[in-house]
């Protein structure tokens, strides 16, 4: 009951002078805080609005602002002991709002929460348990910023969030300390002055560096464009992507402005880590610099001073900066949006890119080879020709109609497909579904694309698409949706996992790693029917980096077809970490994936363990195929 | 410099290319069509000319209606405007009488250099680019890789046999027939096809032009090309098979 006893002590009595003191230090410092907040909210609405934006579906909007907002869920299950560490100081501020207000209403008289009523009484203890808990999550993370500095913070210390931690660390030990003191001691009114001044000198504060976060990032998580990676539709006829500061989307900038600099999309940024020069982090920066200086009305290029061409062409679009990003920054978008920007406009010259593009332009394949090779493929593998009769239309894709391993994973999969009697065709013209001109910005070739082979579905009236790339499934499903309806299709992980019970059951301790494409993981959120397969297949083993954190292999965002890379190959990275679990093989389920891993395998020897696709892993159970017993 | 580029639209190289019933020629149904590889090079070639030092690139494409779209994608690349002769009947015709129609599309134009593809990829009789250049009186270089403008006219560079080069100085006006893989080939942009719908394409009919559908050489038949497969397994061992394997690459297939 002696702690029941113990009431927060607040100053009794305020003299005229202290009442004018405290309104002119209010206004002085609301006013600073405005003078550049002001400034941030009109770059950010004097910013071009988003075409596309709905606030429908309004639930999902609704559930991520809980989940990532209030229940700090990402932050938490990403980097579990700092991310709790700031979950107290959130949940802390929340719950000083009130106290805040109370505050100062006590100053000029007429606080609303008595410290010696029940409500008042009951909650500033629930106050004081939130103050504690805020009081040494703040300690942790300024142990962790001034002497553990993970890399990912940066080089340089930044003072400023020290300054802003001993301002939080004030702000809770004074109103602890309340409770100590007799509600009319010279020691009450000192806490008193000493809890205001603090909050004062936060507030301006805030705006001006990346506390701007506290503000702004419950609206960039509330209002983000939704669907991983989701890249909007051009806007009409002088719309060619992000271009100049007049490109600038409002999502774009408020994006911008939320930045907290805590480089989770650097930590897991396949380029960062070895040793390119992009890092995701830098280029939102870029932007925020480049609003700063230029504004959102300005013809500056915006690859230029702050962001390098270079760097945003060496994005492999993984989407784990994305993935990580717990203030709802879209990186992907932003970064296809500046490729659209010198690729649409001609200024991105790159011979392995230029290629790319002529051979999409005039031919029907990212490999560059003539379509009559996939006929052929076709014909020795007698794969049936899709005549509308069949269930599934099998997509065949750049690498399962023409690389040769790629070629290998299609047979392997009809095979499975004969087994148990599916029937399927494949069509008898295909064009690359433009997944690598899509990530690298070419609206013109990406269009041509869509819209030929949605009219060639359509013509041949395919109901269900299933294909064995990741990189087809994600652009049929999501990205063609701006020229047409595209069928339903789905990734033969999917379509094996519904039909294991129907396979052979296999004997087997061989141990095998499963690989989690990016665009089967962070972009579709499958991540267990493929696991189902390999661990029918044999004993699963998962690497060091997986599930959501998987590490890219380093195809995607068209990079494949760009050559070499500076700094270290990002497949030989990811290899080296697959062949470090001791696995004897290691399952993949992209056939880009498997690509780049053959390559950095290839170079091991005989050491490397055997690579195969969860198809392969899958028929290889399967008595030999009669002759012939397609579709 | 004003520069006439003179382009063919041909099927694309992945067409899948049938018969048509007279024999004749190339079933054009449901066909998918691409510039000329070579006269895209030559208009890499007048755009890189025009970059350099200024000036106009203007196309010239006979043929049907479907021709627009490669007209468009000439001007999306960054040709200025475009002149269609509008004829249906460009596969009845032989390269005279095209480069007949060419040259009075070009005529009053009065270019300071003609460009075009060294031949085309479908009927590939190397001779339009030639003739336009007789029909026109003009000084003409065929096979050329590289064009530079200089004070006094062009210096440009041929492609002879087995690896050598000419470097020859021409006067302007001129005709040149381009040879592909000279440079590298832009790609289209989308801000290049939004920008060439605003371009001018004027459209001229033969009868204008005056010259009617005439044809010295006469196009018989066409044929599929056979398919020969003559696999031979030289016995042996490797060393009595490999001797045996030079020994044809020598005398029968005489290249070593």
């Amino acid at each position: 009951m002696i702690l029941l006893s113990v009431t927060l002590a607040e100053p009794q009595h305020f003299s005229l002078w202290e009442k004018l003191l405290l309104a002119a230090l209010v206004i002085a410092s609301a006013s600073l805080f405005w003078r550049r907040f002001g400034t941030v909210l009109d770059k950010i609405l004097q910013s071009k609005k988003d075409a596309d934006f709905s606030l429908s579906p309004l639930g999902r909007r609704v559930w991520d602002f809980v989940w990532e907002v209030i229940c700090q869920a990402k932050v938490i299950r990403q980097r579990p002991l700092p991310g709790l560490a700031h979950a107290f100081v959130f949940w802390g501020f929340c719950a000083f709002v009130l106290v805040t207000l109370n505050h100062f209403a006590t100053g000029f008289g007429i606080g609303f929460l008595n410290p010696g009523g029940a409500i008042g009484r009951c909650y500033f203890y629930l106050a004081a348990a939130f103050a504690l808990a805020c009081a040494v999550g703040i300690l942790g993370l300024f142990v962790r910023r001034f002497f553990v500095r993970p890399r990912w913070l940066g080089q340089k210390l930044s003072y400023e969030s020290g300054f802003i931690a001993l301002l939080i660390f004030v702000l809770m030990v004074t109103y602890l300390a309340s409770f100590s003191v007799a509600d009319k001691s010279p020691a009450a009114g000192a806490l008193w002055w000493i809890h205001t001044l603090a909050l004062l000198i936060f507030l301006p504060i805030i705006p001006h560096t990346k506390h701007l976060h506290l503000v702004l990032s419950p609206a960039t998580v509330f209002l983000s464009r939704g669907g991983f990676s989701r890249i909007p539709p051009l806007a009409g006829d002088e719309d060619f992507g992000l271009v100049t500061g007049k490109d600038l989307t409002r999502l774009v900038s408020l994006q911008a402005y939320s930045c907290v600099e805590c480089g989770r999309c650097t930590e897991h940024c396949p380029a960062a880590n070895t040793g390119k020069l992009l890092n995701p982090k830098e280029i939102i920066l870029g932007l925020r610099n480049y609003l700063n200086e230029y504004g959102p009305a300005s013809d500056q290029p915006l690859l230029g001073k702050y962001i390098a061409q270079e760097a945003v062409f060496q994005c492999t679009s993984c989407g784990a900066c994305e993935f990580q990003c717990p203030v709802g920054i879209e990186h992907v978008p932003i970064i296809v949006g500046l490729r659209r920007g010198a690729v649409n406009t001609g200024a991105w010259e790159d011979d392995h890119g230029g290629k790319l593009f002529l051979a999409l332009e005039r031919g029907s394949n990212a490999l560059g080879m003539s379509a009559a090779e996939r006929d052929k493929f076709i014909q020795k593998q007698e794969l049936p020709i899709f005549d509308g009769t069949q269930e599934y239309c099998l997509w065949l894709g750049c690498m399962g109609g023409y690389d040769p391993k790629g070629r290998e994973i299609v047979a392997d999969f009809a095979r499975v497909m004969n087994y148990l009697g599916t029937t399927y065709g494949v069509l008898r013209k295909e064009k690359c579904t433009g997944d690598p001109v899509r990530r690298l910005g070419n609206d013109l070739v990406f269009q041509q694309l869509a819209e030929a082979n949605l009219e060639a579905l359509a013509q041949n009236k395919v109901k269900k698409i299933v294909s064995i790339c990741p990189h087809c499934v994600r652009t049929i499903q999501e990205d063609w949706k701006e020229y047409g309806t595209p069928p339903e299709v789905e990734h033969h992980s999917e379509f094996l996992a519904r039909h294991l019970s129907q396979l052979p059951p296999v004997q087997s301790e061989e141990k095998i790693v499963y690989h989690d494409p990016c665009y089967l993981g962070r972009y579709r959120n499958v991540y267990e029917e493929p696991r189902k397969t390999v661990e029918r297949a044999g004993e699963l083993v998962e690497a060091p980096r997986s599930h959501e954190r998987s590490f890219c292999c380093g195809a995607g965002g068209g990079l494949a077809f760009l050559g070499e890379e500076t700094g270290e190959r990002v497949s030989h990275v990811r290899a080296e970490e697959l062949a470090g679990t001791g696995a004897a093989t290691v399952g993949t389920a992209c056939p880009f994936c498997n690509s780049m891993f053959r390559d950095a395998f290839s170079e091991k020897g005989d050491g490397a363990p055997q690579l195969l696709d969860i198809a392969q892993l899958t028929a290889r159970s399967l008595p030999p195929a009669e002759s012939g017993s397609g579709g | 410099m004003k520069i006439i580029v003179a382009i063919k639209q041909v099927p694309e190289r992945d067409a899948q290319v049938r018969i048509n019933a007279a024999g004749k020629w190339i079933e054009e149904t449901d066909l998918q069509w691409a510039m000329n590889e070579s006269d895209a090079y030559a208009l890499e070639e007048a755009l890189q000319l025009k970059e350099k030092g200024g000036g106009e690139v203007v196309v010239v494409s006979a043929g049907p209606e479907r021709v627009g779209s490669t007209i468009r994608e000439a001007l999306a690349k960054g040709a200025d405007r475009a002149i269609h002769i509008d004829c249906d009947d460009l596969a009845q015709r032989d390269a005279l009488s095209v480069a007949r129609l060419l040259a009075e599309a070009i005529k009053p134009e009065s270019p300071d250099l003609v460009l075009t593809g060294l031949q085309s990829d479908d009927l590939g009789y190397g001779q339009t680019g030639v003739i336009l250049a007789a029909l026109l009186e003009l000084p003409h270089a065929s096979l050329l890789l590289h064009v530079e403008q200089t004070s006094t006219g062009l210096h440009v560079k041929r492609e002879l046999e087995e690896g050598w080069f000419q470097n020859i100085e021409l006067p302007t006006p001129a005709v040149l027939t381009i040879q592909s893989g000279g440079s590298k080939l832009r790609y289209a942009t989308l801000m290049g096809i939004k920008r060439a719908k605003t371009k001018e394409v004027r459209r001229v009919t033969p009868a204008e032009l005056g010259v009617p559908p005439s044809a010295v050489v006469v196009l018989d038949r066409i044929a599929q090309p056979q398919k020969q497969k003559s696999t031979q397994i030289l016995p042996g061992s490797p060393k009595e098979a490999a001797a045996a394997l030079v020994e044809k690459l020598k005398f029968e297939v005489r290249v070593l």
